[in-house]
């Protein structure tokens, strides 16, 4: 029974909870909002006076930030685009009965629970260092140069490696929602007449969607703050070849001690996941009800 | 047309043999009901004619051409699955439009179809809604809608009335065998419910692990069952199977009689007993009687009307003419 008395006790009973959390959130962005108006730089103690958007303006007109941007967005797309397509295939497969169907899986989930800086260190030094790395003996037994990925293709060769470790994910509920199919619908199909293609086009396709949907949504936070993978292997260059908004942000706060300017980052980029988040969830987040 | 003629086929799974060689003509037009219980391999034959499964020897021929080899679509058979199967992410219309779709018939003539079969089926004011805001009859009935568009050489139905109530499954029935009497197509129907088989076939195959036990019309079955599994699958309530003495009077390893065909007296008959369960349903009764010395408990059907309760000291006697003798093999005695 909930009287007015027991709602106003349990409103008492939540609230230590929910301060907790409030707090939690409210004063490190309070206070990244404050400082990102300061000019507040550990190299020059002493005052820290308020100087308005000037941070902003600093970052915005930064050489850095338009590149940044821009591999922001390729660097989710691709891997997007990469784990998607990759995890309905190898969904497809994986519900294939084969011999050893449980070890595959294990082994096909296992790059998921790898750490992000032990794999970037991984890709980096035993595949696709030109020297030591594996792609480099491969090219030179055909008699080829060796291509060295990192300084010739880093943001491809980084969402190569992002798109390696997401992509036990995007399989795994993409699996699931597979296995989830009613098999009637399939030989309901094809006897109707429909190839395979048109199984998988007009059947399992839109069957999929709604895990696709959460693949995506998912995958779309993670990615946006992907860090450890570029800071191991490329250090965001050459130049700015390979950075992406976080770690602009970490580039000028932690390298150049400027916690003003780090800060108006950090509140921008909080301002475009948002953007990113209110889109995603309008153009895809439809499919989720019902 | 749709003839279908199985020559010896057979299906294994690995080292489970489901079906020995078995051989079946169906006929042109006919209503054919595979019944048996569960696991007898009914719905893994229909599956066999359907081509969803390869069989493991034999040979299948769909209008005296050999579809051994061809795929489910090349066949010209539809068929409508127990879970309806239906697309739910497309509506009424799509759904039954489908299988024109992936055989390229022109808009025209879809548009044409669907709406003879949504006339006949009654799904006319459901065509733009999804599965999911139908029914369990409607569903059925679009399922039925997809299969009739393609017009098929013969339809194979599996179970498909198994998911629903009884009064819509009587209704559907109905329905069913209807459309059987206006398009004169083939047809196979699944089911493990002998009253489906009895009232809409035209033939029964009964089938029991994988081997047929008898093929006839259900009259047929009914009268003349050719061994003791038959006569006690086919008709409701079961028969009653009497052994021992009162068989060997007649000649017989076991001998069946109907629950129809034993009257009953409260004061004279050939065998006594006492009645246990009376179930009253108005039209009939039915008696279970106990303490006869022939077997557990037999069940006898008798008229609405009759004044026995539970406790009664009752006389039975069978009619003579419709009493089934077996031998030792269960099989029938001339």
């Amino acid at each position: 029974m909930a009287t007015q008395h027991s709602k106003t006790a349990a409103r008492w009973m939540i609230s230590p909870a929910v301060i907790m959390l409030l707090a939690w959130m409210i004063i490190p962005l309070s206070l990244t909002l404050y400082f990102s108006f300061l000019r507040y730089n550990l190299l020059m103690p002493g005052t820290n006076p308020f100087v308005g958007f000037e941070n902003y303006e600093y970052f915005f007109t930064d050489p850095g930030f338009q590149a940044a941007l821009i591999n922001t967005i390729l660097l989710v797309v691709g891997v997007l685009i990469i784990t998607v397509v990759g995890g309905i295939a190898f969904a497809i497969l994986l519900d294939q009965p084969i011999k050893g169907q449980g070890i595959v899986r294990i082994l096909v989930i296992a790059p998921f629970f790898v750490m992000p800086t032990v794999s970037a260190l991984v890709w980096k030094n035993m595949f696709m260092n030109p020297v030591s790395g594996i792609f480099g003996h491969m090219a030179k037994s055909i008699g080829l140069a060796p291509f060295d990925f990192l300084s010739q293709a880093p943001l491809a060769s980084i969402i190569g490696i992002v798109s390696w470790q997401w992509l036990p994910f995007a399989t795994l509920i993409l699996l699931t929602a597979m296995q989830s199919l009613d098999q009637e619908q399939l030989e309901a199909a094809e006897m109707d007449g429909a190839s395979w293609w048109s199984r998988f086009w007009y059947i399992m396709l839109p069957h999929l969607s709604r895990a696709i949907t959460v693949v995506i949504l998912i995958q779309t936070i993670f990615l946006l703050s992907i860090f450890a993978e570029i800071l191991v292997t490329t250090n965001g260059g050459p130049g700015t070849a390979s950075t992406n908004l976080t770690y602009l942000i970490y580039a000028q706060s932690l390298l150049q001690y400027d916690v003003g300017l780090g800060s108006a980052g950090g509140v921008v980029a909080i301002i475009l996941a948002n953007i990113v988040a209110i889109f995603l969830m309008r153009m895809i987040g439809k499919n989720l009800d019902a | 047309m749709g003839q279908i003629i199985l020559d010896q086929v057979t299906k294994s799974f690995g080292d489970v043999n489901v079906i020995p060689p078995l051989d079946l003509a169906i006929e042109d037009g006919e209503f054919t009901v595979f019944v048996g219980p569960s696991g007898c391999g009914k719905s893994t034959l229909l599956r066999l004619i359907a081509g969803l499964e390869d069989t493991t020897s034999g040979h299948i021929r769909i209008d005296g051409r050999d579809a051994t080899e061809l795929p489910p679509s090349k066949r010209g058979l539809a068929m409508v699955f127990q879970s309806y199967a239906l697309y739910p992410h497309m509506t009424v219309r799509k759904n039954i439009a489908f299988p024109m779709k992936m055989a390229g018939v022109d808009k025209a003539e879809q548009k044409k179809r669907i709406d003879n079969a949504a006339r006949a089926l009654n799904l006319t004011d459901y065509l733009d809604r999804r599965p999911g805001q139908l029914s369990g009859g409607q569903r059925q009935r679009v399922a039925i809608g997809r299969a009739i568009v393609r017009e098929p050489a013969a339809f194979l139905f599996d179970e498909p009335l198994s998911n629903l109530d009884a009064a819509l499954r009587v209704g559907m029935r109905l329905e069913i065998g209807e459309l059987h009497n206006r398009l004169k197509t083939t047809m196979i129907y699944v089911t493990h419910d002998q009253v489906e088989a009895m009232t809409m076939a035209d033939k029964i195959v009964v089938l029991r692990a994988g081997v047929i036990e008898q093929v006839g019309s259900p009259l047929e079955l009914y009268k003349k069952p050719r061994n003791v599994f038959v006569a006690s699958f086919i008709g409701s309530p079961k028969m009653n199977l009497i052994e021992g003495a009162t068989a060997a009077e007649h000649g017989a390893t076991t001998i069946g009689v109907r629950p129809e065909h034993i009257s009953v007296s409260p004061t004279e008959g050939m065998w006594k007993g006492r009645i246990g369960v009376a179930e009253h349903l108005g039209s009939d009764t039915f008696f279970h009687v106990h303490d006869t010395g022939l077997a557990d408990m037999i069940t006898i059907r008798a008229g609405g009307e009759i004044d026995l309760h539970h406790g009664d000291t009752v006389y039975l006697t069978p009619t003579p003419d419709k009493i089934h003798r077996f031998d030792q093999q269960g099989l029938r005695v001339a």
